[in-house]
């Protein structure tokens, strides 16, 4: 019997794993232990709407403190979670206090990886929304923006830059935008998306120097290429807070591992969201994801298997990217795929592109169709093997290939 | 058909054929001026608003699976006959239909949230 329930972070997941254990009934003692001093938030549009001022901060809020005290949910917020004990299945803070749970809930999330060398005044990362607040008074018209590393975080800040008038160089040190996610001919698709709306991309380059002057930062690339810049917004993904669970018997290299059911190795202690690296069945190997939906199903999950449940969590990841003006999606792990097929025209920026792997759909990436990728998801995750003719038809409606499915 | 509680049914619109929605499956139409979103489900016709009150994307370019429409936006699932959103507690505005002649009518008002 399961009467109290601490959580170790207050974002996207945690809120969502409150929200679940409630609504399912349990009335138990319930903690969720926030670094930051904001109750929980969405953080997708920290990047997109609410980066470009198109959003208020309220909008951001998932759980606010009204819910809370109404469902009696307790935020411990501004506070970090320090380590956990597995033999008394107590979370110590860094405050010198400790909370016991009869489960715990590992749900840190992770922090901008940095770059050596790159440090000043002038460098920002996003992660929270205290980083937005600041970058969004520094994207004014005319402002010189340089984005170092062109992932979603980078390419979207540079779109928000865009849209309010700055110049806005992207420097990436692969040969194509997201190529890793999305492929070398999707990543060349991203690459002119960049281009035709106004970002001078520089793929192919290494930040090789870094250094501020009075009027400014100066990045020097590898080929010699020297960029000044008012603001300079490192992208270089992020790590894992993994340090609570550190030492604890459970496995860290690269993110808290867990199975299915978003267990850890240890008995009552979970772990879910970015800092999580799932074991997916499907696939033969963990796999740690970075995104809303993940925390989301993640942290629904782990609320339901703390309460008893064997809910597994097999759905194919997705997440969205908006970027100038188009709504981009993609679903499902399109690593190791052997064959794109696309329907639409790349060049119109408007079409789904398929991952298929001997014939199984395992991904899809879409710009603007984001009818057809709802469908595609239902398709990944039913490992439906579909014919490359019908799929790029435009005049076949892929309803249909899941209707067949039965 | 859906009951009307505590109102009067407003007045018809002639919005399409039903021999078009039978073939779209999905259509933005124009009933009074408001931008609906006609869905074929099975054999019936619903309408929800076409703007998603989410993010404002095209409910009708979404798509229709299970019984649910799904927004293109962020894959938002709505319950056709209601607007309810799945795991929300918003709701998209529907709108009654009725089917005369293989002419699809729907009242311009929003249903009231029971």
């Amino acid at each position: 019997m399961i009467e109290s329930v601490v959580v170790a972070g207050a974002g996207q997941t945690a809120a969502v794993a409150a929200r679940t254990l409630r609504r399912r009934g349990f009335d138990g003692r319930l903690t969720l232990v926030g670094a930051e001093h904001e109750a929980p938030y969405q953080r997708p549009p920290l990047s997109k709407e609410y980066l470009a001022g198109e959003q208020d901060r309220d909008e951001l809020c998932v759980l606010t403190p009204e819910w809370c005290e109404a469902n009696d949910v307790e935020l411990r917020l501004g506070v970090r979670a320090a380590a956990i004990r597995p033999g008394d299945r107590s979370l110590e803070l860094a405050d010198g206090s400790s909370l016991r749970g009869d489960a715990l809930l590992i749900a840190t999330g992770g922090r901008p990886r940095h770059l050596p060398g790159v440090t000043g005044d002038r460098v920002r990362y996003l992660r929270t929304i205290a980083d937005a607040d600041r970058l969004r008074a520094e994207l004014r018209p005319g402002a010189r923006v340089v984005v170092i590393g062109a992932g979603f975080i980078g390419c979207e800040v540079a779109s928000a830059a865009i849209g309010l008038g700055a110049h806005v160089t992207v420097i990436e040190q692969a040969g194509r935008p997201l190529g890793h996610v999305l492929g070398d001919l999707m990543g060349d698709v991203m690459a002119a998306l960049l281009r035709t709306n106004g970002v001078d991309l520089r793929t192919g380059e290494k930040v090789e120097h870094y250094a501020e002057t009075a009027s400014g930062a100066v990045v020097t690339t590898g080929g010699g290429t020297s960029l000044e810049a008012d603001v300079v917004v490192v992208g270089a993904g992020m790590v894992p807070n993994v340090e609570p669970v550190t030492g604890a018997g459970i496995d860290t290299a690269g993110g808290v591992a867990v199975d299915e059911y978003c267990r850890t190795g240890v008995d009552g202690v979970y772990a879910a969201g970015d800092v999580a690296r799932q074991w997916r069945p499907h696939l033969g190997r963990h796999v740690r994801a970075e995104h809303f939906d993940n925390a989301s199903t993640q942290g629904m999950a782990a609320a339901k298997n703390i309460l008893g449940g064997k809910s597994a969590h097999t759905v194919p990841p997705w997440f969205w990217s908006d970027q100038f003006g188009h709504a981009l999606q993609h679903a499902g792990h399109g690593d190791g795929t052997d064959r794109l097929v696309v329907r639409g025209r790349v060049e119109d920026f408007d079409f789904i592109a398929f991952y298929l792997s001997g014939g199984v759909l395992r991904a899809a990436f879409t710009v603007d169709r984001g009818g057809d990728l709802a469908v595609a998801r239902q398709l990944i995750a039913a490992g439906a093997v579909l014919d490359p003719d019908v799929l790029r038809d435009e005049d076949a409606d892929l309803a249909d290939l899941f209707d067949a499915l039965g | 058909m859906e009951k009307q509680l505590g109102r009067q049914v407003g007045e018809w619109v002639q919005a399409a054929t039903l021999a078009e929605v039978r073939r779209r499956r999905r259509l933005a139409v124009d009933v009074a001026g408001r931008p609906i979103a006609l869905f074929l489900v099975g054999d019936d016709v619903y309408a929800l608003d076409d703007t998603c009150i989410h993010k404002q994307r095209s409910l009708s370019k979404g798509a229709v699976l299970n019984g649910r429409v799904i927004c293109p936006g962020h894959q938002w699932v709505f319950d056709p006959a209601t607007g309810q959103v799945e795991g929300q507690d918003e709701c998209q505005p529907s709108h009654a239909v009725r089917i005369a002649d293989g002419v699809v009518y729907v009242d311009p008002q929003p249903r009231e949230r029971t």
